[in-house]
């Protein structure tokens, strides 16, 4: 059971014992509960059914949580009992939110004292519908929380002489289901010994993320167990896809060995010869708010750095036949990126238009494969390799990740596209 | 946040160089009604005339609001709110866990508060602009109806490669780290989630075709003889002579400036580093004000605090090309402002103050101004 201010529960009392209670299935209980203290009185109403919780007074008006009549998915707010001249006021007050909120204010309750203190009402909309007074929240309620709409009939047009008193009733969300589901399914470079300058992780989820403070949870080690200490560029943005099922996490370039400066006083994340772990706790959470189901860890060994550019001249080709969906396969002779291998090498027909297909790579992203969604056909086509294909330190074609400006090596800035072909027979 | 334009604008106009009169009756008049689509809010600027840019990084888009928040700020004042991620929680219904702040920006006219807010930390969070006006009070902006334009921030296109190919659903997305207005710029950087490079482009505003944006590589030789990308975190508009530079910290901390009129499509720009502020460090964000007749910079960082940083002599500055050891402090110099810790946003406030949101004891985030130091 969640704490709750001492102040909160007494004015849930107050307002119960002004308004009478009823309810459906906890209708008995919560009488019970009165007897015993208002302690016992917010046990039950955490372990009420959130379909509906209410609170009536004996006369006239009544409060309650409902679902909306246009998507039953929806909670709102209803205030019933209203007269038919109070309905008619209303209905004509064009009031502004900071007016109904006099009325009737809902509160997504935070669970401590000093949060609750000063809390602002829920934004949402005001409406008059036949009989009633419908509050409905603008946004979807959280799951597992906690909402009490408060309602004030002196706050009524004409009604500045009511002693009854406010009147709540509280909302518990339904908690989402707590079973941990998710995991790290593969962590990217998938190959156990790594360069010393290696430049980035991808971190792959079954199941959607949440971001906000992910770094807490990503720790790198060396063989000793020791905590590397702030080996990865920590990126407020959080480098995700779209879907949130994928991280990119880079080393921080200030770490990576013969590099930028902070090198000289706290040393590289990795070094040759050593091996390390990854690890990644259970504690962060998923899209739904669950722990991961279990702890990850990526156990590496790391070996000499890589400062030369891929070299696609280098590559094997393996053409398929003509008239099947066999894949095409290029082997590199060393790993390549693994998400930048999947969408910047295309492969294009003897006329020249890009052929459709699937890219996949394997052998710890050695081999290359594209299986295409129609048949090959016969005659020249080319694979089209853009050049900001990056090799696991960052090295593009043509491009060394770090340039020795003494050799006077050239940058190049376009997005240009290397060409290899092939024969398919 | 980053305010970019204020400092220059008023250089500027101080120097007597003025902007186009055409542009200043012109801002919104391509603008359209309506509600423009958010899938996310980040990076906040302030443009003329009230009009808010926000960029929209699951859009890859930049979206220019007219919040029609024109009139000026009168009086002293200044802004203290405790617990805000809190008192949005109230408001959006949520727990303060599932709020974000994104970023912070201050209308330089109004001086009202903008927040860039998640609610939720998922992949459907809804995105949200918050108003905190004097009285502290966070309200949601409105923007069901509303004046706005949107600029897409498509790839950059391929050259020889034309159509979606095996590219059935694309990961790559770009974050967007920072951005400003200048002149009639929209600058942008941005950081991609799979190749390391920082790139900026530079975005006319008005928006008159959505296609139009470059993008240019940045690079800095700050280390020893080698010169490597890295991405840039936080910029803002700074006048050197009289040329308008950019001032970028890098989010492995050297400060580095180069001349915005390089800033052309397909260029390579090579920075130079003036300052090294600092190992074990990332900076979070950055202002230029004045004080006592001098311009100074404010640079909140990770875990060196709010460094006050001088521009004095910086037109002359030497490029910092050695390796920095031994601490790692070199080129122009700072003070760190002790007594402001926990500081993750700020922009200036007016010419006196600056807002700050700042994390306090308990996980709470607190809005409030402080006297620029």
């Amino acid at each position: 059971m969640r704490i709750h201010s001492a102040s909160e529960i007494l004015e849930r009392q107050r307002a119960r014992q002004v308004a009478g209670l009823h309810g459906r299935r906890w209708c008995r209980p919560l009488q019970l509960s009165l007897v015993a203290g208002f302690v016992v009185l917010f046990s039950d109403v955490q372990a009420a059914d959130p379909a509906l919780t209410t609170s009536r007074p004996q006369q006239p008006f009544s409060v309650r949580w409902a679902s909306a009549p246009s998507d039953t998915n929806r909670v709102t707010v209803e205030v019933l009992g209203l007269s038919q001249a109070a309905l008619e006021k209303l209905r004509r007050a064009n009031w502004k939110t900071g007016q109904w909120q006099q009325v009737l204010s809902v509160y997504a309750e935070q669970g401590d004292l000093i949060a609750d203190v000063g809390l602002l009402p829920m934004l949402g909309s005001y409406r008059i519908q036949s009989e009633l007074l419908r509050f409905e929240p603008q946004f979807r309620l959280e799951p597992g929380l906690t909402y009490r709409a408060v309602f004030r009939p002196d706050q009524l047009p004409g009604q500045s002489d009511f002693r009854g008193g406010a009147i709540s009733a509280v909302y518990q969300a339904r908690s989402r289901a707590t079973n941990p589901t998710t995991v790290v399914t593969q962590i990217y470079p998938s190959a156990e010994v790594l360069p010393e300058n290696l430049l980035k992780f991808y971190l792959h989820f079954s199941a959607p993320m949440s971001r906000g403070r992910i770094y807490e949870h990503i720790h790198l080690r060396d063989e000793t167990g020791k905590v590397i200490e702030l080996p990865f560029l920590e990126i407020d943005e959080e480098l995700w896809n779209p879907d949130m099922t994928r991280l990119t996490l880079f080393i921080d370039p200030g770490r990576i060995k013969r590099e930028v400066r902070p090198l000289e006083d706290v040393g590289p994340a990795l070094e040759a010869g050593r091996q390390y772990t990854l690890a990644i706790d259970r504690a962060w959470k998923d899209g739904s708010g669950n722990a991961l189901k279990d702890d990850f860890q990526k156990v590496f060994k790391v070996g000499p750095p890589d400062r030369d550019p891929p070299e696609p001249e280098r590559w094997n080709i393996q053409s398929p036949k003509s008239g099947t969906r066999d894949p095409l396969s290029i082997t590199f002779p060393k790993p390549m990126d693994h998400a930048l291998a999947q969408r910047v090498i295309h492969v294009m027909d003897p006329d020249g238009r890009l052929v459709e297909g699937k890219a996949a790579l394997e052998n710890h992203e050695c081999r290359w494969t594209f299986a295409p969604t129609r048949n090959w056909r016969r005659g020249p086509h080319k694979v089209a390799v853009q050049t900001t294909l990056e090799d696991l330190a960052g090295n593009n074609i043509g491009k060394p990740f770090e340039v020795d400006l003494f050799e006077g090596v050239p940058r190049r800035f376009t997005n240009s596209v290397v060409k290899l072909p092939f024969a398919v027979r | 946040m980053k305010r970019i334009t204020q400092n220059i604008l008023l250089t500027l106009l101080a120097l007597g160089v003025v902007l186009p009169a055409a542009h200043a009756a012109n801002w919104t008049a391509d603008m359209k009604e309506g509600k423009p689509a958010f899938k996310s809010m980040g990076p906040l600027a302030f443009g003329p005339e009230g009009i808010l840019f926000v960029a929209d990084t699951k859009g890859a888009a930049i979206v220019a609001v007219a919040t029609g928040d024109t009139t000026p700020a009168s009086g002293a004042a200044s802004l203290k709110v405790e617990g805000i991620n809190q008192k949005i929680a109230g408001l959006l219904g949520a727990s303060a866990d599932q709020i974000l702040i994104d970023d912070l920006v201050i209308n330089p006219l109004s001086r009202n508060a903008y927040l860039a807010v998640s609610r939720g930390r998922s992949s459907d969070a809804t995105p949200v602009l918050i108003r905190v006006k004097a009285d502290g009070q966070p309200e949601l902006v409105a923007l069901d109806k509303t004046r706005f334009s949107r600029a897409e921030l498509p790839d950059a296109p391929v050259d020889g490669v034309v159509g979606q190919g095996n590219r059935t659903s694309n990961p790559r997305q770009e974050s967007i780290t920072d951005i400003a207005f200048f002149q009639d710029r929209v600058l942008i950087a941005g950081m991609s989630n799979e190749e390391f490079a920082s790139t900026l482009r530079a975005i006319p505003f008005p928006f008159k075709t959505v296609a139009n944006g470059t993008s240019v590589e940045i690079y800095h030789g700050a280390h020893g003889k080698f010169e490597t990308r890295s991405p840039v975190r936080t910029f803002v508009p700074f006048n050197i002579g009289n040329e308008p530079h950019l001032l970028a910290a890098y989010t492995c901390t050297p400060l580095v400036q180069f001349p915005i009129k390089e800033l052309k499509p397909g260029a390579k720009i090579k920075g130079k580093t003036i300052a090294e502020l600092g190992n074990r460090n990332r900076p979070l964000d950055m202002i230029v004000y004045q004080k006592d007749g001098k311009d100074y910079l404010l640079l909140a960082n990770t875990s060196r605090g709010v460094m006050k940083i001088s521009t004095d002599r910086i037109e002359n500055a030497d490029s910092i090309t050695d390796p920095v050891t031994g601490g790692g402090k070199k080129g122009q110099p700072y003070e760190t402002i002790e007594a402001w810790k926990g500081v993750d946003q700020l922009d200036r406030f007016d010419q006196q103050n600056v807002v700050v949101l700042r994390r306090g004891e308990g996980g709470s985030l607190n809005l409030e101004s402080l006297p620029l130091p």
